[in-house]
C-alpha cells in the first residue's frame, strides 16, 4: 500500500489570524452568556460623567409634599396593622435602594433602563422598581455594578395587577409601546375609562398595592377576554431616579 | 499616536456603536425610536471586505447587542447574519452623490429586514394571548426605525466608508 502524505502543511488551524477570530467569538460568546455584564460595568465609568447630578436629586426629593407623607405614614402604618390582623402579604421598606439611571430605552423593542447599583449594593434579580408616580418594572438581570430593569412596557414583561374599584384581578402585558395593556379574563368585567389598576395583591412578583396606572381606554371584547389600554403613572422616558425595593414579598 | 488611531478607526467605531446603543440619545430618536446603529458600521465594512466578513461581525455584533438587552429569548442575529452578507454583495457605485444616497435605501431595507425578523420572534412567543395587540407596534416601531435608519445612513455611512478605506486593513 503506498502511504499518501500531503505535501502542503497549510490548515485552517495554521492561520493566526483564524485563531484571533475563533478567541474573539470565545470571547463575545462569553459576554453573551454573561448578559453583557462586562460590557454595562465598562458603560458604568464611561458614562459616570453624564449621570444625573445631586441637585437634580435634591428637587425630586423636594417635590414630594410634606403633607401628603405624613398622610401616607399613617395610612401605610394602618395598612399594616389590617394586614396583620388578616395575615395577608407583608411588605417592608427596610433594603430600599435609591439609584440613577445611567442608561435608557424607552422606544422601540428593548424597553429597559440600567441603573447605577448592582450586585456590590444588593440588588437582586427580580426586585420591584419604583419611580415618582408608581411601579416601573423589575429588575431583569444584574451585573457587578449595574442593573438591568425591564419595564413594565417591554413586550417581554407580564405581571398580575388588581383593578380596585371592581375588585378584580387581571395581567398587564407590555406591547412595545407606551401603553401596556390590561387582561381581563372575564367578558362582563365592568371596568371603566379612569379606573385606577395597582399591583395585585395575591401576586407573587411584586409587593401589594403599588400604583400603576390608570384605564385610558377599552377595546371590544373579544371570546372570553375583555382588554383595556393603560395610562402608566410613572413615566421612563423622564425619571432620572428611582427606588429598588429589595423586599420580600 | 496619530498612526495607531488611523489603523484601528474601524476598532474604534466598532466599539462605539454598542455604547451609543446603550446611550440611547433621544434627540437623534423619533417617537422614542433610535436609528439602527450597527448597520451604519456593518454596510461600509462589508461592501469593503465581503459577504464573509459581513456575517463575521454581523454574528459578533449579534451577539453583543443581544448581551445589551433584557429579551434573553429573542435574538438580533439573524437579521444582522443577512445583512451583513447582502451588504457584502453590493459593490462600490462610482458616482459620489448617488452612492450616498444609495446608502440610505440600503440601510432602510436592512433596517426592515431586522426589524421584521426580531418582531416576528415577540409574535410567535406571544401567539397564544396577544398577537394582535403586538402586531400594530411592531408595525409603528419597524417604520419609525426604517425611516431614522436611512435618514441618517448617507451622513454616517459615507463617512465611514471614507475612513475604513484611509485605514486600509481589517481588525
Amino acid at each position: 500500500m503506498l502511504d499518501i502524505r500531503r505535501i502542503s502543511t497549510s490548515r485552517w488551524w495554521h492561520k493566526k489570524k483564524n485563531w484571533i477570530f475563533f478567541g474573539i467569538f470565545l470571547f463575545l460568546f462569553y459576554v453573551r452568556i454573561s448578559k453583557g455584564s462586562f460590557y454595562k460595568d465598562i458603560y458604568y465609568f464611561i458614562s459616570q460623567p453624564f449621570w444625573p447630578g445631586q441637585f437634580q436629586k435634591e428637587i425630586i426629593l423636594k417635590s414630594i409634599d410634606q403633607e401628603s407623607l405624613i398622610k401616607l405614614n399613617l395610612l401605610k402604618k394602618d395598612n399594616k396593622r389590617l394586614r396583620a390582623i388578616l395575615s395577608l402579604q407583608e411588605s417592608s421598606d427596610n433594603d430600599d435602594i435609591l439609584a440613577a439611571v445611567i442608561s435608557r430605552k424607552t422606544g422601540s423593542w428593548w424597553r429597559q433602563i440600567i441603573l447605577n447599583k448592582g450586585s456590590k449594593d444588593g440588588v437582586k434579580i427580580g426586585s420591584t422598581v419604583l419611580g415618582p408616580g408608581g411601579l416601573l418594572g423589575r429588575v431583569n438581570n444584574t451585573s457587578y455594578l449595574t442593573s438591568s430593569v425591564t419595564l413594565l412596557t417591554s413586550p417581554v414583561s407580564k405581571v398580575g395587577v388588581w383593578v380596585d374599584r371592581i375588585e378584580i384581578s387581571g395581567l398587564l402585558v407590555g406591547l412595545g409601546n407606551d401603553y401596556p395593556s390590561l387582561m381581563l379574563y372575564s367578558k362582563d368585567a365592568d371596568i371603566k375609562v379612569g379606573d385606577f389598576v395597582s399591583s395585585s395583591p395575591a401576586s407573587t412578583l411584586l409587593p401589594p398595592n403599588i400604583p400603576i396606572g390608570i384605564v385610558q381606554s377599552i377595546d371590544e371584547p373579544s371570546e372570553a377576554k375583555k382588554t383595556a389600554k393603560i395610562l402608566l403613572l410613572a413615566k421612563p422616558q423622564a425619571i432620572d431616579w428611582v427606588q429598588i425595593l429589595n423586599s420580600k414579598i | 499616536m496619530n498612526k495607531f488611531f488611523k489603523k484601528k478607526s474601524s476598532l474604534i467605531f466598532f466599539i462605539f456603536v454598542p455604547i451609543i446603543f446603550l446611550w440611547h440619545p433621544n434627540w437623534l430618536g423619533f417617537l422614542g425610536v433610535q436609528p439602527y446603529w450597527p448597520l451604519f458600521w456593518l454596510l461600509p465594512w462589508s461592501m469593503i471586505y465581503g459577504s464573509i466578513n459581513g456575517i463575521i461581525y454581523g454574528l459578533f455584533f449579534g451577539l453583543i447587542l443581544d448581551s445589551l438587552t433584557i429579551n434573553s429569548n429573542l435574538t438580533q442575529i439573524p437579521g444582522l447574519i443577512l445583512c451583513g452578507f447582502l451588504f457584502g454583495r453590493i459593490k462600490v457605485h462610482s458616482d459620489i452623490l448617488l452612492g450616498h444616497f444609495r446608502y440610505g435605501l440600503i440601510c432602510s431595507f436592512g433596517s426592515f429586514l431586522c426589524g421584521v425578523l426580531y418582531s416576528l420572534q415577540i409574535l410567535i412567543q406571544n401567539f397564544s394571548n396577544s398577537t394582535f395587540l403586538l402586531f400594530i407596534p411592531s408595525v409603528q416601531n419597524i417604520l419609525t426605525e426604517v425611516f431614522l435608519t436611512g435618514f441618517f445612513a448617507p451622513i454616517i455611512c459615507s463617512q465611514l466608508f471614507r475612513v475604513f478605506k484611509l485605514s486600509g486593513r481589517k481588525v
